[in-house]
């Protein structure tokens, strides 16, 4: 299904992201990734949501009832198109460092701390897709623990 | 000043003359002061979703006159709130503004799973338009008139407010101040478009003045801005008939020449088959429910959209659109009959087409009508609306609870008066009815009242007689008892083969039950003794319950079956059934 990202710039009160994914619940989807951050206008946070959807209706019907609350003063659909979506990785690893070095020139990822021999933790930025390339390049088994953020979107 | 004071001061400056409701330990603060202070009518419900119902009731009946009352309910936390929630549930499905303040437990020991704590917020907010938790007492004020406004602007809604004891018991700053009058809430995020656009207006008025076969729908939304009169007169002004959802009931007079009555799964033929063959349809005000489209991809599939409607995630929902007015109904209705663009047709075929719907059912149910009983010549449920109908020449005031009789209610009663018909539509809840029908009263002193409820729902909030008992409400008590629930045992006949799984009932002693109550109570089991009861009702000062003894076999026709369209429009009674009356004969 196709993976669809909603922008939402909500008031940054307590209980608006739970009401934002009771919706989300409500509706029967299950939340892909979501992020929560600060905007640039103080008291206005700024949400991030995926979610899985062919049909285009039935997005067009969360976001219209995202606006709804009182809270949210605008929700808007973003397509990969016409904007940029991203999320961070922070990867624990065992791998030997040559190993390693064979993707330097293709990812962009920064080693934050090496412990131990073949122990490395790094971190990776990038589309989700690039990101999952990556790993599965450097080969799963090799890796210990991920922490991912989920998708930040941002229009072009 | 504190907090409790603040919060009796906001309801008072709001114009607020009811407060429903139950005491208990987190909202004791609240009680004792408007005990001290004799500023409103405190009505003691006997459980809490009886005051919610009567919040409704005020809420309902009083947005058709000059002086709008906010219903207000009020409870103390936990079990008290909770009991809240299907009243405030069914506000938020049929867009009732309305108030409902719990008391909370005291912040120092929320989240420690207190003695009555529940999370209120956390579970109303689903099932209202807005839920506050002042921490402060200098918040309560300002927290209760954006109460207010979002309640009562767009679209309607319930609004829960719960404050924690210690805060309605606190002082607040020295250098506190508030002027109501100047107040505007801050909400960047809550917006609303009253006032019709252009561009959209001029391509329904086209759409309008080509369409050949036009049906125009009346929805809640033309009673909530009270447009039902400007309704009227734009379907005469362009000769267009209009059909009614549920709520858009008595908008205007049910007899008109262009109504064609309830629309939907228990709609007239005419209705329903006029929606099929139309080729635009106009609709003021509601939300294309399954209740009323039956299967939406074969719903009205040559017809052109105009969909006028306040909150924009209506729009699109259910149905397609080919033009969508987003704006208050009162507001586009005036809009539209001002423009000289708009033009009168004398559709005589098609309002000739329509006739023909009309006689599909006419006759049959006339003759049911006046035959007026069924098997163990028991009385028809709609012999007795109609007879209530001819009584009250369709003038008073019909509060109905939810099964047959509510459809019968809805299809049998000649609505004459703006804004006279209350039921619960969206959430369907049983048990509404008596104590809305208090709230009604209340609103509208002046006129009648009835409640009207089937053996079922009558003893979901039948306790509420002891509230009518107290404040001797005038309601006038209609129970249409069948040993059944009805609507159930219906689609069981229909659907179930007539397995009657948990639909009948044994009921207590109704008289037995008013008398307990200190309420005159008549029943009524012969067909020449209906209109005498109704009329003695009428002129018994007081609350009255009256019983008929109703047929369980009577059925509301027609019936669009539930997922069906209206090709599938059951219209005869399907003879093969109800095997455990079987031999006593079929329904007239």
């Amino acid at each position: 299904m196709k993976r669809r990202a909603i922008l939402a710039f909500t008031l940054d009160n307590p209980g608006v992201l739970n009401k934002v994914s009771m919706l989300i619940r409500k509706k029967m989807y299950n939340v892909d990734t979501l992020t929560v951050c600060r905007s640039r206008i103080p008291g206005v946070s700024r949400m991030t949501i995926t979610l899985r959807e062919d049909d285009q209706t039935r997005v067009t019907q969360i976001i219209k009832q995202l606006e709804k609350f009182t809270e949210v003063i605008s929700a808007k659909e973003l397509d990969t198109d016409h904007s940029y979506w991203r999320e961070v990785a922070i990867v624990k690893l065992e791998v030997d460092v040559a190993h390693l070095q064979d993707f330097t020139e293709r990812y962009n990822f920064e080693i934050l701390e090496q412990k131990g021999e073949d122990v490395h933790i790094l971190q990776i930025v990038g589309s989700t897709r690039r990101i999952d390339a990556f790993l599965d390049e450097v080969g799963q088994e090799h890796i210990i623990e991920i922490a991912r953020t989920g998708v930040t979107a941002l229009e072009k | 000043m504190t907090g409790k004071k603040l919060l009796l001061k906001a309801l008072k400056d709001r114009g607020v003359k009811y407060i429903f409701g139950y005491t208990g330990g987190a909202i004791m603060p609240v009680f004792d002061e408007m005990e001290k202070l004799e500023n409103f009518t405190f009505v003691m419900s006997r459980h809490e979703q009886g005051a919610a119902f009567m919040a409704q009731g005020v809420s309902r009946a009083s947005l058709s006159t000059g002086h709008p009352q906010i219903g207000v309910c009020m409870s103390t936390s936990g079990p008290g709130a909770m009991n809240l929630v299907t009243g405030i549930a069914d506000a938020h499905m049929d867009s009732i503004p309305m108030l409902a303040i719990t008391g909370q437990v005291a912040t120092g020991v929320i989240a420690t799973d207190a003695f009555q704590e529940s999370d209120v917020v956390g579970v109303m907010m689903p099932i209202c338009k807005q839920t506050y938790m002042p921490l402060y007492a200098d918040d309560i004020e300002k927290t209760i008139h954006e109460g207010f406004y979002v309640a009562t602007t767009g679209r309607g809604g319930p609004v829960v407010i719960d404050i924690p004891k210690d805060v309605q018991n606190a002082q607040v700053s020295h250098d506190y101040q508030f002027d109501p009058v100047a107040f505007r809430p801050h909400l960047p995020g809550y917006f609303y478009s009253p006032t019709p656009e252009r561009e959209p207006l001029q391509r329904a008025i086209e759409l309008i003045n080509r369409s050949e076969r036009p049906v125009m729908f009346c929805g809640h939304g033309v009673i909530n801005s009270n447009a039902g009169q400007l309704l009227q007169k734009f379907a005469e002004k362009v000769n267009i008939p209009v059909a009614f959802t549920l709520h858009g009931l008595s908008a205007m007079p049910a007899d008109h020449p262009l109504s064609l009555g309830m629309m939907g799964m228990h709609g007239t033929v005419e209705a329903n088959r006029a929606i099929l063959e139309a080729d635009l349809l106009i609709s003021f005000g509601m939300r294309f429910d399954d209740r009323v489209t039956g299967k939406l991809n074969e719903y009205a599939q040559n017809a052109d959209v105009i969909h006028v409607e306040i909150d924009p995630s209506e729009i699109d929902k259910n149905v397609r659109t080919s033009v969508a007015i987003n704006a208050d109904v009162y507001r586009t209705l005036h809009v539209l009959l001002d423009d000289p663009m708009v033009t009168f047709k004398p559709r005589r075929r098609w309002l000739e087409t329509i006739d023909v719907f009309r006689n599909v059912m006419a006759e049959s149910l006339a003759a049911e009508i006046a035959h007026g009983v069924g098997t163990g010549n028991k009385l028809l449920m709609k012999t007795i609306i109609h007879q209530l109908s001819e009584v009250t020449q369709g003038r008073d005031l019909i509060v109905s609870d939810v099964g047959q009789h509510q459809m019968m209610a809805a299809r049998f009663y000649n609505y004459q008066t703006n804004n006279s018909w209350y039921a619960s539509g969206g959430a369907g809840t049983m048990g509404c009815s008596l104590p809305m029908a208090v709230g009604v009263k209340l609103a509208r002193p002046d006129e009648r009242v009835w409640s009207i409820s089937g053996d079922g729902g009558f003893q979901m909030n039948a306790q509420e007689l002891g509230t009518i008992m107290e404040h001797n409400i005038d309601v006038k008590i209609i129970i249409l008892n069948n040993g059944y629930l009805g609507m159930v045992r219906q689609w069981q006949t229909f659907f179930f083969d007539g397995c009657y799984a948990g639909t009948p009932m044994q009921s207590p002693d109704f008289k037995l039950l008013a008398q307990a109550y200190g309420i005159p109570h008549r029943k009524v089991e012969n067909l020449e003794d209906v209109t005498p009861a109704l009329q003695e009702a009428i002129d018994h000062q007081g609350p009255m319950v009256l019983e008929f003894i109703c047929d369980p076999t009577e059925v509301v026709l027609p019936m669009v079956p539930s997922g069906g369209g209206f090709e599938d429009m059951i219209v005869k009674h399907p003879q093969k059934i109800d095997k455990d009356l079987a031999g006593e004969g079929d329904a007239a």
